[in-house]
């Protein structure tokens, strides 16, 4: 089947983000494909380029990468949520006249409309709140 | 048939009243993070409508230290089985 999921807790505060990672970690392993996750709310500080935690810690943002990379999984950041949070990518800092950017691709910023269609695309939606 | 996931502990929000009200004859109900804690035989009550549709999510148990301690008629499940119940679920609605 083809998954997405919806993070809304902030990461390093709530459980949301471990929950959907562990979650999304075993979805391969019963032969589902992770299409995408959604990061809205305070879950957008997943996409955060400068998340620097101590080392015996779970690195979050680096963990969602990898799931990228190892399943092409598209992790999209909910633009409205992100800015108001100073997360802004390359295109939106120099929008807005900001030096330096804090979100680098495989996060993408984009739409409230992405989640919509991946609610129409996917088979299941599973959401992680705060 | 609905999967409802519940996250908040029966003892610190009355959220799970909402979800109880909400769920059909055959949706099913799985307790997550904070929620475990309603899978105790001393919380358990709160869930006696949907007694034989409860599940709890083993690995938040373990990581309170509460693996062992659940109410009997708690089905204990790990993340397979959380991914195997939204298989056989038409959809998953999340409670907080």
């Amino acid at each position: 089947m083809r998954y997405a999921l919806l993070v809304q807790g902030a990461p390093y505060s709530q459980q949301a983000s471990h929950s959907a990672l562990r979650f999304a970690m075993a979805l391969p392993e019963r032969g589902h494909r992770l299409d995408s996750v959604f990061f809205y709310h305070d879950g957008v500080y997943n996409a955060a380029r400068l998340a620097a935690p101590p080392q015996d810690e779970p690195h979050l943002p680096d963990a969602w990468r990898e799931l990228h990379e190892r399943h092409g999984t598209e992790l999209l950041v909910c633009i409205a949520s992100a800015l108001r949070r100073g997360l802004l990518d390359e295109r939106e800092a120099a929008r807005h006249g900001k030096e330096g950017h804090s979100v680098e691709p495989p996060f993408e910023l984009t739409g409230l409309g992405q989640l919509i269609e991946l609610g129409r695309r996917c088979d299941r939606l599973v959401t992680f709140p705060p | 048939m609905i999967l409802h996931i519940l996250n908040r502990s029966p003892g610190g929000s009355l959220v799970y009243r909402d979800a109880l009200a909400s769920m059909g004859p055959d949706d099913r109900l799985l307790l997550i993070e904070d929620g475990v804690q309603g899978a105790l035989p001393a919380q358990v009550r709160h869930f006696e409508p949907v007694l034989d549709r409860l599940f709890a999510l083993r690995e938040d148990l373990v990581s309170r230290g509460l693996e062992g301690r659940c109410d009997e008629a708690v089905q204990v499940v790990d993340v397979d089985g959380f991914v195997e119940l939204t298989e056989e679920a038409d959809k998953t609605v999340s409670w907080f």
